[in-house]
């Protein structure tokens, strides 16, 4: 929560203002059942018709008053509760701009979107809620109850006892419901996710013909949403019914009691039937309370969320802005260990070597054998648990991210394209870019095609996640996006594996042809994309088996020897 | 003409909804006069409270003979609307939650017969929605809506009739007042919805913005475009800050503004009031009646100008659930469908065409001859057919001209459920439910035994990293496989069919993302399973489909070149170029 007062700070006069002028708009409707009364024990006792019109023209300029500080209460309300959750969202969006990849991959993406979206949302209705009613309902409640006092000590004694029960009653029915709608939540969520597997795997299913299981499965699942909703539905469809008997009973107890002190002398018709109206008041605002500390605890819940993620520490930056791109070895590692935030054991471990300035690395090896993890370490975006990287003769954990991954370009496997036109994705790597650079990236990258097939060619709009775009297209045109950057070190992993064979030993021969030539890392399962690079390290279970030419590891290296002869085998016999 | 069609379609949307609510029909009389108790009731408390009032004259004039029954009689009316209130609640839950249950499984039981063309061309994410989203709009606006709008205008009739007895110029300056909260509510709902589609729409473009961004955060940062990114993201903030700012004020002023108008008919009935009562027209009791009844008669009309709005959406959810449900399943299989059992694997393509569009011919006149337990390999560049033909295989699409024929049977004449039975498939996505590691290898066969499962899963290679998971076989996969990598996805997708061996394989790049040595060991497991089967083989590394019996290049939707890899290779012709082009060197 502090983080969303710090930032209401900022509209600290609106969240001021706001509740207010509803305290002043509930102050005025509190004084007509007393002009009622008026109208009662002092116009019609006396006939006085001047009188009444005169109350009655007090009761409409009473009105008049109250609706004009709602609007002005409303509008600040509005403006400090939107205000302030836009300026939250974006803080939360840079905050998550700054998280490192350990962090981001703990999260995962759709729990991101969903404090970005849903859960802002959440933080600004309650806010909103809370400036313009949180005051005001208990505001009401108990000015009701002091303005019964005022009236008659005696009969009052009635709203003092009837207000807390009223309140326990409300608030046990809420609170025994909330966890159990999270129950239905929960239900509901399982529809869910089965309707969508059965829609996502409908091939699988229907090819193994599992129609019936995927059926009964649902409707057990959608039973089970029944129950849980019907059980819940019992107790909050007590809420109307148990109030409504409540407050009619303290009603006759108090004309009860009114009547006797009339009897008595102490008070006026007419003041019964004020003592009345207030206690009608009173049910109206406690049924609005309880909605509104429902929604206030979602919004409390939804902005602790948040925090939670605004509290995550930053990546860590290192100060050296300066790199020596002339020194003698672009990248080294140090006996490099890395484990993950949440896993077990080591995804590397122990890994040394020294790659020169303009050499290309092939890293080859199996499945989870720690081939990404080991490249992803050169422009930081995992810090090494033990031993040290450098680049450029820098611990990368020293140089300014920005400084180095300006220098380091990478092509992940799955890097996404994002929507806007093919131009726009490969200046994403660099805005300033030249066209002819465009060009120069898009031609090594062995893009040209790709573009050259589209009508709009560069400007052909991307879709989301470039679906539009094939797999391969996709790949070449990540690539290209890359090298426009001119980065010095490039990474490609496993960025070539949806090219055919003959494209991906064209972009080989384009990328060795480049002037001045870049350091380059080549990830790949296949020996065929690595077995010219100066020097290939061999990973299994994060460890190196293997460092060396493809020759010397042909002698050398059981696991390539294997690696190799399980593809060549089956290609050449 | 449209009109027409309109009606149609509405007079549809209510048989559907009429047949939904059918079996309930019991509940919901019992509701509607349950509430019609309750209305009744709440309308005569405060007739009695104001008869008690003109019994408290003044000291020592109070009347407690005569109060006390109204009193007693008033406790024993409240505790019986409360009942009947509470009752019918319960009531609804059961029709609101027993409907949606009811049309929701009834839509994924349709689902079930769509045919494939169908779901590829509709986004699962919309599908879900309409069974999930639009099954609760329609039965939550609708039957509430319905209850609503009933106790609603029950309360107003109620109220009016009420008053009637008292007074008839009360009752009309009541009468004439009241309506005008409803316009002036009508008003500002009219000027807000456009700010509040500007809203939404500000709103979905950001969310698809954050979504698109969040999911590529990891590209951003590897470029350094954290600041760009923000930059953009300001651009639709600002905006939506804007335009939330102004749809949030002046949605909010529709409650004052209507209690400002029920002021001013109070303080119309206050005045009218008192006035006859100095005449003696009306008591003083009665003016109280008039005051709560004053108090309480806008408030359904506010909630029944809700109500009205929210029937219209539950009305246009009922009409998207009625396009789902009404959509025509794939064809029944016929009567005299033959069920395929043992299949010997004879698959001959005789003709065969085929486009998912008209307008776009994919497969044009295909023949192939296909002997039980040979191996056929195809081979081509993305998007050349290759998937389509396993498409058809299958009878996800049925073929447009042509025939397939499976041991001499046209496939049209099988059972699908036999057909698809005669067949394992591995895909290239590889699909895994959320549950366990066990349920997911059974899925093609539930009967088999966890020694079965086990041998199956060694088999695929994927025993030893399943003993490595946090419960071994029962660790429960997460939605999509997501704690496991692609190539173990991959492997579990496979020991799905080495558990149940059908007599023909379709491997659709299989092993894609398994790493070679791995591959390499899967593939002997492969062809000990594949040996005596017919099998159809997808692949664009030419190397694991060399000793196929025919190898079938396609480009564009044709078979540009068949035959066996030596053939091919001597022809010289496009997979002669594919095949070498693997082995160019730097």
């Amino acid at each position: 929560m502090r983080q969303v007062f710090h930032y209401l700070r900022s509209y600290l006069k609106e969240s001021l203002l706001g509740p207010l002028f509803k305290l002043l708009e509930a102050t005025f409707e509190l004084f007509v059942p007393l002009v009622v009364a008026d109208i009662v024990d002092v116009g019609i006792k006396n006939g006085d018709r001047t009188h009444i019109v005169w109350m009655a023209v007090l009761m409409v300029a009473l009105g008049v008053i109250g609706l004009s500080c709602t609007v002005a209460a409303q509008y600040f309300a509005a403006k400090a509760s939107v205000g302030c959750t836009s300026k939250l969202r974006r803080a939360l969006f840079r905050h998550i701009g700054k998280l490192d990849y350990s962090t981001l991959d703990g999260l995962g993406t759709s729990t991101m979107v969903t404090r970005l979206t849903s859960d802002m949302n959440q933080v600004e209705t309650g806010l909103n809620l809370t400036l313009r009613l949180l005051l005001r309902s208990p505001f009401v409640v108990f000015g009701a109850m002091v303005m019964a006092f005022t009236i008659d000590a005696h009969a009052a004694s009635v709203f003092a006892v009837t207000i807390p029960v009223l309140a326990l009653a409300v608030f046990a029915i809420m609170l025994v419901s909330i966890p159990l709608y999270k129950k239905v939540q929960q239900a509901l969520d399982k529809v869910l996710l089965s309707a969508r597997e059965n829609l996502l795997g409908v091939r699988v299913l229907r090819a193994f013909g599992r129609e019936a299981d995927e059926i009964a499965e649902f409707e057990k699942r959608g039973d089970a949403l029944a129950a849980s909703q019907r059980f819940v539905g019992r107790i909050s469809a007590l809420l109307n019914p148990l109030t409504f008997v409540l407050i009619n009973l303290a009603a006759v107890v108090l004309v009860y009691v009114g009547a006797l002190r009339v009897d008595a002398g102490m008070i006026e018709t007419g003041e019964v039937i004020a003592l009345y109206n207030y206690m009608s008041q009173i049910l109206v605002e406690l049924v609005k309370l309880a909605n509104l500390i429902i929604n206030v605890t979602r919004s409390v819940a939804s902005a602790n969320r948040i925090e939670s993620i605004i509290m995550l520490p930053e990546e860590e930056n290192g100060c050296v802005t300066e790199l020596d791109v002339n020194a003698e070895y672009a990248v080294e590692f140090d006996r490099v260990s890395l484990r993950y935030k949440n896993g077990g054991s080591d995804a590397l471990s122990d890994i040394s070597f020294r790659v020169r300035r303009g050499q290309t690395v092939g890293i080859i090896g199996g499945t989870g054998s720690g081939k990404s993890s080991l490249v992803n370490m050169i422009p930081a975006f995992y810090p090494a648990t033990a031993g040290v990287v450098r680049v450029y003769g820098e611990n990368v954990n020293d140089i300014d991210r920005g400084t180095l991954r300006r220098r380091v370009a990478v092509v992940s496997q799955g890097a996404p394209l994002f929507r806007g036109t093919v131009r726009d994705n490969i200046l994403f790597g660099r805005p300033d870019a030249t066209d002819a650079e465009v060009a120069s990236a898009v031609k090594t990258a062995q893009a040209a095609d790709v573009i050259a097939s589209k009508d709009g060619g560069l400007d052909e709009p991307v879709e989301r996640g470039g679906v539009n775009f094939s797999g391969g297209q996709r790949q070449r045109l990540t690539i290209a996006r890359a090298l426009v950057t001119g980065a010095d070190i490039l990474i490609l992993d496993d960025s070539s594996s949806a090219l055919d064979f003959a494209t991906d030993a064209a972009l080989r021969a384009s990328l060795a042809a480049l002037e001045p030539k870049p350091t380059v890392f080549v990830v790949s399962q296949r020996t065929s994309s690595i077995m010219h690079a100066d020097m290939i390290i061999v990973l299994d279970d994060g460890e190196c088996v293997g460092m060396g030419t493809h020759e010397e590891l042909l002698a050398s290296c059981a696991v390539y020897r294997e690696i190799h002869d399980s593809q060549r085998k089956e290609a050449s016999a | 003409m449209k009109k027409s069609r309109n009606t149609a379609e509405n007079s549809r949307t209510w048989k559907f909804i009429f047949r939904a609510i059918k079996p309930y029909m019991i509940h919901i009389a019992a509701s509607v006069l349950l509430s019609a108790v309750t209305v009744v009731l709440t309308l005569l408390i405060p007739i009695r409270i104001g008869s008690v009032v003109d019994n408290i004259i003044g000291e020592g004039k109070v009347n407690f003979d005569a109060i006390m029954p109204i009193l007693y009689g008033t406790v024993i009316m409240a505790a019986v609307a409360g009942a009947a209130q509470w009752i019918s609640g319960m009531l609804n839950n059961r029709v609101v939650y027993g409907v949606v249950r009811d049309v929701r499984c009834a839509a994924h039981r349709h689902i079930q017969t769509l045919p494939l063309s169908y779901l590829d061309s509709h986004p699962a994410g919309e599908i879900v929605s309409r069974l999930v989203a639009d099954a609760d709009k329609f039965s939550d606006g609708l039957l509430l809506g319905f209850t609503q709008l009933f106790t609603g205008v029950l309360t107003v009739i109620g109220t009016l009739l009420f008053m009637l007895t008292i007074n008839v110029w009360i009752t009309l300056a009541v009468a004439v007042l009241t309506p005008m909260s409803i316009f002036v509510a009508k008003f500002i709902a009219g000027r807000t919805y456009s700010m509040f589609r500007r809203q939404s729409e500000v709103r979905g473009e950001m969310t698809s913005y954050i979504d698109e961004m969040i999911a590529g955060q990891k590209t951003v940062k590897s470029f350094c475009r954290e600041e760009m990114t923000l930059g953009e993201f300001d651009g639709i903030n600002d905006r939506l800050t804007k335009c939330s700012v102004s749809a949030i004020f002046f949605s909010s002023l529709t409650n004052p503004t209507t209690r400002f108008l029920n002021a001013v008919v109070y303080a119309a009935v206050a005045l009218t009031g008192a006035l006859t009562a100095i005449g003696g027209g009306i008591s003083v009791g009665m003016l109280t009646s008039f005051l709560s009844y004053a108090n309480q008669y806008s408030k359904p009309f506010n909630e029944i100008s809700g109500v009205v709005t929210e029937l219209g959406a539950s009305l246009a959810s009922a009409a998207r659930l009625l396009e789902l449900t009404g959509e025509a399943p794939e064809a029944p299989d016929g009567d005299g469908a033959v069920t395929l059992t043992d299949a010997a694997g004879d698959v001959s393509f005789d003709h065969i065409s085929f486009s998912y569009t008209p307008e776009r011919p994919l497969i044009r006149d295909v023949n192939i001859d296909v002997r039980a337990g040979q191996h056929i390999a195809i081979v081509g560049p993305t998007g050349c057919g290759k998937t389509t033909l396993i498409n058809l295989l299958l009878r996800f699409y049925d073929v447009t001209g042509g025939k397939i024929t499976v041991d001499g049977h046209d496939i049209r004449s099988v059972t699908r459920h036999s057909l698809r039975a005669s067949y394992g498939m591995v895909l290239q996505d590889t699909w895994i439910k959320s549950c366990t590691v066990r349920e997911n290898i059974k899925l093609g066969r539930p009967d088999a035994t966890d020694e079965e499962m086990v041998a199956a899963a060694r088999a695929a290679h994927a025993d030893g990293f399943i003993r490595r998971l946090p419960h071994g076989y029962d660790t429960m996969l997460g939605e999509g496989g997501e704690s496991l990598s692609q190539g173990q996805r991959q492997l579990l997708s496979i020991s799905r069919i080495m558990l149940s061996i059908p007599p023909i394989l379709i491997l659709d790049e299989a092993t894609s993302s398994i790493d070679t040595r791995t591959e390499a060991r899967i593939s002997r497991a492969f062809t000990k399973m594949m040996a005596g089967r017919t099998a159809f083989i997808v692949a664009h590394r030419l190397s694991t489909v060399r000793g196929s019996d025919l190898i079938l290049v396609m480009r564009d939707g044709d078979i540009i070149e068949q035959g066996t890899h030596e053939e091919l290779l001597a022809r010289g012709g496009f997979y002669r170029h594919l095949w070498e082009s693997q082995f160019a060197a730097v």
